[in-house]
């Protein structure tokens, strides 16, 4: 008895409470239309044979999934030339961004330059570097090319052939990305105190054990929050492949942003795009879950 | 008083003025129409400034997209199966109607036509009746026809005292001859679409038809592994092998080709029936006067054949003003603008009455024959998941054409993926 009436709320907190609930209200109701909704459409969908060019549609368990992952070598080739992306272009424009980053942490007079510079590529549309690099690599009109026959080479024909239509595509990301996460480790270096280098130079170390014992340890978060939110990104790599190859030659270069989005506009399967979806929904969850645990674990130890 | 009175009955004499007025600015409809950049937006809209002087009360809009045809169904796909009713009219390639019925996204025209639609039907060339009706359903009108055909440069062959192709073999003659005499390292002497895109389906088909092949078994099911389907793909491997196709042929769009063979550097070219208007009147053409056009070639001992293509105009499911739509579709599918745009684009009638035209015959010679060549044309498989087959075909004979796939890997890929797609 004397327990429940400790708990019990007065009217003034109960009305607090209600007033709470009013003001989440809102919130609450943008989210499910735009969050939770959509999310459990796609999941139902996901269980069903459903395409708009044949009439009805019946529901058939996890058909679609058994079928993705099994049967479907274009699928899971899609996702080994995602993987294949993430792993050379995340690493590619961190060890590019850190230089780009380094370079705009100088004591330059005039910085703007480079802050432009470091902007530039990081502003402009994914679709148009794609188009503005498809042409870089054309065969007979592409300036690489060009270089190329200038040098006294034979022209490789980038965008045909599986092995360089990757190598192309790697270079065209890497410039695209490099900026962002030359953005995130400038703000990351600007925190460090410059009396640790003061110390440093005190001491006698060298400008390249200060960036190792100095610079390198105190960017950790900042590196470690670039490489997470770019994995994340990388996995849903769609505009540049589909402006500069189309996933060609044949289906070599395709990712699976790529392939869910052929499914689903083109072929109009609803029901296995959105099971495909699903799949790579559950794969970003899990690099998210990645960036989380790291989060919590910086919390706890400040 | 009285001034208050004269007021009031100006009201009242006012008033139905005013009520007569309002319906007439009800009656003012606006259209919109979709179509595609190769399908010359510029004349449509001649075609549509004339319809609007001769129809008070309609306004048409023209929206232009996508350079390609997957280009422009991807944007309708969108537009469609959100069930937006912006677009009233739209133009929809040859292959579609099927997808189109299956999806309900065309409004079917029967009910409008009502007791004429046998007669209408029957004044277009068949092949463009029969595409366009499905189940028994009028669902779209034809805009104008199209085919694949030889496009060669008249002065070279005459320098080399060549006669046109009539076979593949004949064409890679040909072709290495005047290459090895030429000796232009920017010419090239064949091309076609092999980028992963529509028309490299076509690239396909049209020499496995031209050896006598057929995309369906006898039992109605896709079989592309017969003895023509690999003579089509071991044409390609040895016009590459000799070089008389760009080594970039897996890069190839449609346009490309009519680009390479506008500014001189090719000599023969598979193409669609707009280049020829291009080749004529682009500013930066230098092929002006030195193109002909003849039928594709097919090998020796079997007939040629041909992709047949084309333009279909259907009205929106979606649109707010379809009996105003339809009254423009039934204006845009007659003989009258059939013949304009032959004139203004080159594009291939749909009535055959307009093939022998003298008018029409003075800008494009080549129609004396073209109509032979589009009636005898091929359809490319006709099914409500169309783009899933084309996307089969053209992934795989793009892999082909780069290299990394095998005549027999790609067919046997073509043949697993296309019985799942036809079971």
């Amino acid at each position: 008895m004397a327990a429940a009436k400790k708990y019990k709320l007065s009217k003034l907190e109960r009305d607090e409470r209600r007033l709470g609930f009013v003001l989440l209200a809102p919130a609450a109701a943008l989210l499910t239309a735009v969050v939770v909704y959509p999310i459990a459409e796609l999941l139902a969908n996901s269980l069903y044979s459903f395409r708009l060019t044949r009439p009805g549609y019946r529901f058939i368990g996890l058909e679609n999934f058994t079928f993705a992952l099994f049967e479907d070598d274009r699928f899971l080739q899609s996702v080994l030339n995602t993987a294949i992306l993430i792993g050379v272009t995340v690493p590619g424009a961190l060890v590019i961004g850190l230089g780009l980053a380094l370079l705009a942490n100088q004591p330059f007079k005039v910085k703007w330059p480079v802050r432009l510079g470091l902007l530039l590529p990081w502003a402009l549309p994914l679709v148009f570097a794609g188009l503005i690099f498809r042409w870089f690599f054309d065969y007979r009109q592409g300036f690489v090319n060009w270089l190329i026959e200038l040098a006294g080479f034979a022209p490789p024909q980038w965008l045909s052939d599986p092995h360089l239509a990757f190598v192309a595509l790697c270079i065209a990301i890497v410039w695209k990305s490099s900026s962002f996460m030359a953005l995130i480790l400038l703000a990351g270096l600007q925190t460090i105190p410059k009396s640790l280098y003061e110390a440093a130079e005190v001491d006698g170390a060298s400008r390249f054990q200060q960036f190792v014992e100095i610079t390198l340890p105190m960017l950790k978060p900042a590196i470690v929050v670039a490489l997470i939110f770019r994995t994340i990104t990388a996995i849903q790599t769609f505009d540049i492949p589909y402006a500069m190859t189309n996933g060609g030659p044949g289906s070599a270069t395709e990712t699976m942003a790529m392939y869910i989005h052929k499914t689903t506009i083109d072929f109009l399967d609803i029901g296995y795009g959105s099971a495909l979806a699903t799949l790579m929904f559950l794969i970003s969850i899990a690099a998210t879950s990645v960036y989380l645990r790291h989060t919590k674990r910086d919390g706890g130890r400040n | 008083m009285s001034k208050h009175r004269a007021l009031f009955a100006a009201a009242a004499l006012a008033a139905p003025l005013v009520l007569a007025a309002l319906p007439a600015c009800a009656q003012q409809t606006n259209l919109r129409i979709f179509v595609g950049g190769q399908q010359r937006p510029d004349v449509m809209r001649k075609i549509l400034d004339l319809y609007q002087s001769r129809t008070p009360g309609v306004q048409v809009e023209v929206e232009v997209g996508g350079a390609t045809s997957d280009q422009q169904q991807q944007y309708l796909n969108t537009v469609l199966t959100s069930h937006d009713s912006a677009i009233d009219v739209m133009l929809i390639d040859v292959i579609r109607p099927a997808q189109f019925a299956a999806a309900g996204w065309a409004e079917p025209l029967d009910s409008y036509l009502g007791s004429e639609r046998d007669a209408i039907m029957a004044r277009y060339l068949p092949a463009y009746r029969e595409a366009n009706i499905v189940n028994g359903k009028v669902i779209a009108l034809p805009y104008f026809a199209d085919a694949q055909f030889l496009y060669y440069r008249t002065d070279l062959l005459e320098k080399y005292k060549l006669q046109p192709p009539k076979t593949w073999e004949e064409l890679s003659a040909a072709a290495k001859t005047i290459l090895a005499g030429e000796k232009n390292p920017n010419l090239r002497g064949f091309s076609t679409a092999g980028a992963p895109i529509e028309g490299t389906v076509c690239t396909f088909l049209v020499p496995m038809w031209g050896a006598g092949g057929q995309f369906l078994n006898a039992q109605g099911k896709p079989d592309v592994g017969t003895a023509a389907g690999k003579k089509a793909l071991q044409l390609w491997t040895d016009l590459k092998a000799s070089g008389v196709t760009p080594a970039n042929l897996a890069e190839i769009v449609t346009d490309r080709i009519r680009v390479d063979f506008q500014s001189g550097n090719l000599l023969f070219a598979m193409q669609w029936g707009y280049a020829w208007n291009r080749f004529q009147n682009d500013g930066d053409s230098v092929v002006k006067g030195k193109t002909n056009v003849v039928p594709l070639p097919g090998f020796a001992g079997n007939q040629p054949a041909t992709c047949i293509g084309g333009w279909q105009i259907a009205v929106s499911a979606y649109s707010k003003h379809k009996q105003a739509a339809v009254n423009l579709l039934k204006f845009l599918s007659s003989p009258e603008i059939s013949k304009m745009q032959a004139i203004l684009a080159s594009h291939l009638p749909v009535f055959a009455e307009v093939y022998q035209d003298p008018e029409v015959l003075k800008v494009n010679p080549w129609f004396q024959f073209a109509r032979n060549v589009v009636v005898t044309g091929r359809s490319r498989p006709v099914s409500p998941d169309y783009p899933e087959v084309s996307e089969i075909i053209r992934t795989n004979i793009n892999a082909f054409l780069a290299g990394t796939r095998s005549a027999e890997q790609a067919i046997a890929d073509m043949n697993t993926r296309l019985t799942r797609v036809y079971r």
